[in-house]
């Protein structure tokens, strides 16, 4: 009994510890990539590292994850994003693709050469490559 | 059988569950793909009042449509536009309309990406001269009207090639270079006739700030089969906030040494009240001796956007040549 509970305890903790931790992954055959990368990444001011074409991946624009990735990353509010990427469109330049679902961007950064998402560090799985860490 | 039926629908479920679902819908202002097809389709429209001299004047000014895509390394950008497609002035009770059904090209050109550094475009582009001219149209302006400095100084487009070399770090570098030796892709759509462009500009982007400098020398033909060489140079500033956003540009034009335009330039700041709402002040003055004029001006404008894409405008301009002052209203949206 003694050792549920504290395998219970254990498991909240762990929770607690991960539960505002969040890394940009990408797919295993991208290189490291500084922060300044990320930004011209995501803002699709490149889609390129060398030669390496790179697909970076949104969650939904309410998710949480993605609230703070903007906010901590990009550094930009929502309506500032709205209003850069409403310029690029006249730029022609398309904003990232949307995922529904943090398992749905982990499937794609393990299945896509060259892509690049963000997720809650516990969900970091094989077959991803961790390139920045932020937390709340 | 019941059990292999389950263990079956668990395997097929735990598949899907490896793949990835897209979310696709349509925002306005970005555009829509046809199909799937590396095609994206928008546009824009403005209509525009102006209150000046005791006259009134109504515009169905801009009605533009945009396609671009993007295949591999190679990506397109085509932009048609009627420009002042319907004016009806107004002056001591008569009216008098005028319409301009010339679909002109402003943009059609073809970009090549090398690699994350390097892009080569061949075609018709906005000069990337300042910051104001990137974004020239009246939905991504904070003001209906443009500075005069974006008219005078250099040419807003060019035809032929373009370079361009950037990198991130801390910062960004990026260095443009453009390259017209032809005839201008629809001539009478340019502030000036040119047959020929050289210019180099070099942008520097830290954090919130942005500094770029750009020279340049252009053939300009004048009315009688003349032409005349000019050289200008454009010094650019932008800083930007959630809150505020400051930017100035300010240039100089010379021909055969001496003046053409001995300086033209603005200070403009936007104060965002709330999310839809923003203020701007204007500061303006140009030196111009080839039209011997010299004007200062200060603009006071607002602007509403309901969403970012449509945007409601108002501004009213006191300039130093007191005929000149105006009021301007426009609703333009960005699709």
């Amino acid at each position: 009994m003694k050792a549920i509970i504290c395998c219970f305890i254990g498991t909240l903790l762990s929770l607690q510890l991960f539960s505002d931790e969040y890394a940009v992954v990408t797919h295993k055959d991208v290189n490291s990539l500084t922060l300044g990368q990320i930004k011209a990444l995501f803002l699709k001011k490149t889609a390129y590292l060398g030669e390496i074409a790179i697909v970076p991946v949104n969650l939904s624009s309410r998710n949480p994850v993605r609230v703070s990735f903007e906010k901590r990353v990009l550094h930009m509010s929502f309506i500032r994003l709205k209003s850069y990427w409403t310029k690029q469109h006249y730029l022609g330049h398309r904003p990232p693709i949307n995922m529904k679902s943090q398992e749905s961007v982990k499937a794609f950064i393990q299945k896509v050469d060259g892509s690049i998402g963000y997720m809650r560090l516990e969900k970091v799985a094989n077959g991803m490559k961790i390139v920045y860490r932020w937390s709340d | 059988m019941l059990k292999s039926l389950v263990v079956i629908v668990f395997v097929v479920m735990s598949l899907f569950a490896q793949e990835y679902e897209e979310e696709k819908s349509y925002e306005i202002g970005e555009g829509f793909q046809v199909g799937e097809l590396p095609l994206y389709v928008g546009g824009y429209f403005s209509l525009d009042y102006r209150f000046k001299d005791s006259k009134s004047r109504y515009r169905i000014d801009d009605l533009a449509f945009l396609a671009y895509g993007n295949y591999e390394k190679l990506s397109y950008m085509a932009e048609f536009e009627y420009k002042e497609f319907y004016t009806l002035s107004e002056t001591d009770n008569e009216y008098t309309s005028e319409q301009d059904t010339t679909l002109h090209t402003e943009r059609l050109y073809l970009d090549y990406t090398f690699n994350e550094n390097f892009i080569l475009r061949v075609g018709k582009y906005n000069s990337p001269v300042g910051f104001w001219n990137l974004l020239p149209i009246n939905v991504l302006r904070d003001t209906t009207s443009s500075p005069i400095s974006t008219e005078r100084i250099f040419p807003k487009f060019t035809t032929g090639l373009y370079g361009s070399y950037t990198t991130y770090s801390e910062g960004e570098l990026k260095i443009d270079t453009m390259l017209q030796h032809n005839d201008d892709f629809d001539e009478t759509y340019n502030n000036y006739v040119i047959d020929e462009h050289y210019a180099l500009g070099i942008t520097y982007s830290l954090e919130e700030m942005d500094f770029k400098i750009n020279i340049g020398t252009f053939d300009n033909y004048l009315p009688g089969n003349t032409t005349r060489n000019l050289h200008y140079i454009l010094a650019s500033f932008k800083y930007e906030t959630e809150e505020y956003q400051v930017m100035s540009e300010f240039g100089s034009q010379r021909s055969n040494g001496s003046f053409t335009t001995k300086y033209a330039g603005y200070l403009q700041g936007v104060y965002h009240l709330s999310e839809q709402h923003s203020t701007i002040l204007r500061l303006e003055s140009y030196d111009d001796n080839f039209y011997n004029l010299q004007d200062e001006m200060a603009i006071l404008g607002y602007v509403y956007r309901p969403l970012y894409p449509i945007a409601i405008k108002a501004e009213y301009q006191f300039h130093s040549i007191s005929v000149e002052n105006q009021f301007l209203f426009s609703f333009s949206v960005l699709f």
